[in-house]
């Protein structure tokens, strides 16, 4: 593994926590064996490690007792979620008055959980850019101590911009519309999918303001919080997936649906997403790195056995280990500057987010290859990985979406 | 499979260590400690007391197909696996190990031999000078327009000329790929690069290289004042052939052009679109046009020679921005002028877009830097030419040095006819054809220049001929006139 042959002080904490040294810990059975000083140069880190080793801890105990059950049995990891919100494992990137920003802790958190379950680590993106969204939308009341609360999973959020997003790529049309009255805006209409919801729940969405008409105006939208529990709310059950269950996926019905200058994020919406777009895709790469590692691990889990046939495979484990080790140094380093502007740094980060999921597609690929039936069995965590590294491909932003968008900002624009 | 446990002759059953098996259909592990509640045996069971017809509970074989497990122990390897660190080679048989010699290396049949990034000149003449060395091995070409040969230099000069755009292609990419056995991906862009796994990731996939070449070239400059949705980029085929098809729908009439930057580009478009009958303002934000490379009396002559064509000259500009009134565009400078026209064009300079070279860490300086005689960059098996390099941190984008850069690329990629590249200044012909202009040397930017021969203007032009000197050597020479 490169991580182990090279000094884990040159590689940033990223790669090392993800990797090797956190597989270190996990095989050990003694989380949190790394060495924290008291030298302030490694507060960060000591900071991130103790997130880390407490993320870990809930991964491999509580997570891994239920990831079935979420995966294929529709079960809502809540209290997971939770305890992953006390252990700080989806508030790093936030802002705090004792602490700053770290997105690299959450993307790594994030790796942590959905290297046992990848349905987890999505859930955990979910929540994560909710709490984005709050910080960065600037309204008192959804920072202070409604944000603290959320920072720490007291109360849960997910995220309603797979719509939005497409839309502005061009790929969709609004699916939300609002007309503005006397009260404020009044929204109404259908998102199909929206993840990690729940009758207490709430999420960031983007609805169209109409005209007095009932057109919808050029470039005239809202983004604002939407309360599961509220009036005019209805969470409706999906089709079955594949797999990931348990993300709390449901379609949003939204009837009359009244918002309130307390849940008002972003007005206009075009420029706040500008200003967190990159961020907000690069978070996501967590939980792909996990899907990787985890397939990676089940790799190694058949080779002592198999591995005289396995090296007749392409995609063998240590360079794979290797393009995810160098990946999240890469991915690590972009998330120091999360709001960086300029297309150059987003395309970085639109590259890094498609090659999570190109990875991701060929590690558990070759997972279910190394383990041959045995990966084929209905309960084998390799078919279920295999499942995962589809939902990492297809999410928003999806793989094709992230190519179209690159293509569209490697092109030289024509004048209207 | 017969069981191969060891017997545990001797001991107290109760004082051995428990025992682990493994299922060699599927992978199973039996512990003794453990046991298989589910399938009837107790925690503590040993495995040689486990009925005959006890059936694995993953995949239903019976007993005799499980052999003795031992997990190599932590610490003694990869910890987090508990496997050997050096693994494939530990694990497998030496009579086994296909990627023993490159554990880390993917298997060949992925690699795409050379992998070039761009098909303008640069890309084609490697292209082709790796063919005529190796008939044999694959070249991929990832370009992001359709990739069709053709001059550059005729941007500046085929409107006069009345070339229609289509007649500027030389050859297709699709028939230059047949005929040279190019594997030509067009419409794709190169979005990211990592040298140690030899990938490049592509908005059509990733393409795995033995060897790439960056020929991704220079683009014009990017200004928020000038933004892309409303002012014109010359530097490719395509958008050139989007501006003659505007012109032209607009009535084949002359417009009113603004051209921003009075460069080496700014002024041969001025020069191209004034003979083609369009009503040029060219503003800059120096004085003088060309003044970067050209001393006052060439540039006077420049102007001069301009005074008949409808060319308008505005030094001291400095844009503000641009706004539209629905037909016309305004641009706004920071002094309060105001120019209006029927199209604007930017003329600022170029630069090296480089997000894939800081995706893979390659060294830059102001471009991709690369070594002066082989045209490797800073990474392995990642050569660069062209507009998008630089050598000890200057760039010089010229078609000559280009031809030589690919003939020593393809030389160091095949081992075939080595060529190491030598830079030496090349004569710069400006395509300003009202007023021939041409530089041999390198001046100094801020060097003093002496005329050595000057003749009145006259029907066929002026006639200047200048030099710069260093102490008694000669830096350069400037020819201005017919």
């Amino acid at each position: 593994m490169l991580a182990n042959t090279m000094p884990g002080n040159v590689l940033g904490v990223g790669r090392v926590a993800i990797t090797a040294e956190l597989a270190r810990a996990a095989s050990n059975g003694s989380p949190g064996a790394i060495a924290v000083t008291a030298d302030p140069a490694n507060t960060a880190r000591a900071s991130r490690e103790t997130v880390l080793a407490a993320t870990r801890e809930i991964a491999n105990g509580s997570l891994a007792e239920v990831v079935d059950a979420c995966d294929r049995d529709g079960f809502y990891p809540r209290d997971v979620l939770q305890a992953l919100g006390r252990a700080g494992a989806m508030s790093a990137h936030l802002d705090m008055p004792e602490r700053p920003a770290d997105f690299g802790t959450t993307i790594a958190a994030m790796a942590e959980a959905g290297r046992i379950c990848g349905a987890t680590g999505f859930m955990m993106w979910c929540h994560a850019v909710c709490g984005l969204y709050m910080q960065a939308s600037g309204n008192p009341a959804l920072n202070g101590a409604a944000l603290a609360r959320h920072a720490a999973g007291e109360t849960l959020g997910g995220t309603g911009m797979s719509n939005p997003m497409k839309t502005f790529a061009g790929i969709e049309n609004m699916l939300l519309k609002a007309r503005c009255t006397a009260l404020g805006y009044v929204v109404s209409g259908n998102l199909p999918w929206v993840s990690n919801l729940g009758p207490d729940h709430y999420f960031g969405a983007v609805c169209a303001v109409l005209d007095a008409d009932g057109v919808a105006q050029p470039g005239k939208e809202i983004m604002f919080m939407i309360r599961c529990d509220a009036p005019g709310v209805t969470l409706r059950d999906c089709p079955s997936f594949s797999g990931m269950e348990g993300t709390g996926t449901y379609a949003v019905a939204l009837k009359e649906y009244l918002v309130g200058a307390d849940d008002l994020i972003a007005d206009p919406v075009r420029p706040f997403i500008g200003r967190i777009k990159a961020a907000f895709i690069l978070l996501q790469t967590g939980m792909g790195l996990g899907v990787v590692q985890g397939a990676i691990d089940s790799i190694w889990r058949v080779e002592q056995q198999l591995g005289a046939v396995n090296a007749y495979l392409e995609d063998r484990p240590d360079p794979l280990q290797d393009e995810l080790d160098l990946l999240t140094g890469r991915i690590m380093t972009l998330a120091t500057t999360p709001f960086a502007t300029g297309d150059a740094y987003l395309r970085q980060v639109l590259d890094a987010r498609a090659h999570v999921s190109e990875l991701a597609l060929r590690a558990a690929q070759s997972a279910l290859l190394h383990q041959g039936a045995r990966g084929y069995l209905m309960t084998s965590d390799v078919q279920r990985r295999v499942r995962e590294s589809h939902f990492v491909a297809i999410v928003t932003p999806a793989l094709k979406h992230l190519r179209k968008e690159l293509a569209r900002l490697s092109a030289t624009p024509i004048p209207a | 499979m017969t069981q191969r446990a060891a017997d545990p002759s001797g001991a107290s059953e109760d004082a051995l260590p428990w025992q682990t098996y493994i299922c060699n259909a599927c992978g199973l592990i039996y512990d003794e400690e453990e046991g298989d509640v589910d399938g009837g045996l107790a925690p503590g069971t040993r495995f040689a007391d486990i009925p005959e017809d006890w059936a694995c509970p993953l995949c239903g074989v019976r007993k005799d197909d499980f052999v003795p497990y031992q997990q190599i122990a932590a610490g003694s390897g990869n910890a987090a696996t508990g496997f050997p660190e050096s693994r494939v080679a530990d694990i497998v048989p030496d009579t086994f190990h296909p990627t023993r010699s490159g554990g880390r290396t993917r298997m060949l049949g992925k690699v795409d031999g050379v992998v070039i990034v761009g098909a303008g000149r640069a890309g084609w003449e490697v292209a082709q000078a790796v063919r005529r060395r190796d008939p044999e091995i694959p070249i991929t070409l990832v370009t992001g327009c359709a990739g069709d040969r053709y001059d550059k230099p005729l941007l500046s000069i085929a409107h006069a000329k009345a070339i229609p755009p289509q007649a500027m292609v030389r050859e297709r990419g699709l028939d230059a790929a047949r005929r040279l056995q190019v594997h030509l991906l067009s419409d794709t862009f190169a979005s990211g690069l990592s040298p140690e796994s030899h990938q490049l990731r592509t908005t059509r996939g990733s393409l795995y290289y033995r060897k790439l070449v960056l020929a991704q070239g220079a683009r014009p400059r990017q200004f928020d004042a000038l933004p892309a949705a409303s002012c014109w980029r010359i530097n490719d085929l395509d958008t050139y052939r989007h501006l003659r098809e505007r012109l032209a729908t607009d009535g084949n009439q002359g417009r009113d052009i603004i051209v921003v930057g009075a460069g080496l580009v700014g002024c041969e478009l001025t020069n191209d679109l004034a003979i083609a009958g369009h009503r040029i303002t060219l503003v800059d934000v120096s004085a003088t046009p060309l003044s970067s490379l050209l001393p006052p009396p060439a540039a006077a002559a420049l102007l001069h020679a301009w005074k008949d064509l409808p060319i308008r000259f505005v030094g001291k500009v400095e844009v503000a921005g641009v706004a539209t009134d629905g037909v016309r565009r305004i641009l706004h400078a920071n002094d309060g002028r105001i120019f209006t026209a029927d199209h604007i064009i930017s003329a600022t300079g170029l630069e090296v877009d480089r997000a894939l070279a800081d995706s893979a860490g390659l060294a830059w300086q102001d471009g991709i830097a690369v070594d002066a005689s082989t045209m490797a960059t800073s990474a392995p098996d990642v050569f660069a030419l062209g507009d998008c390099i630089t050598i000890d941190g200057t760039a010089s984008r010229y078609i000559e040095p280009i031809l030589r850069q690919a003939q020593a690329i393809a030389g160091m990629i095949t081992g075939i006819d080595p060529v190491p590249y030598v830079q030496r200044p090349s004569p710069l012909r400006i395509k300003t054809s009202s007023c021939n202009l041409q530089l041999d040397g390198m001046p100094a930017a801020h060097g003093s220049w002496r005329i050595d021969t000057e003749h009145a203007p006259t029907a066929s032009g002026t006639q200047l001929c200048m030099s710069q000197w260093t102490g008694n050597t000669l830096q350069a020479r400037l020819t201005v006139g017919n």
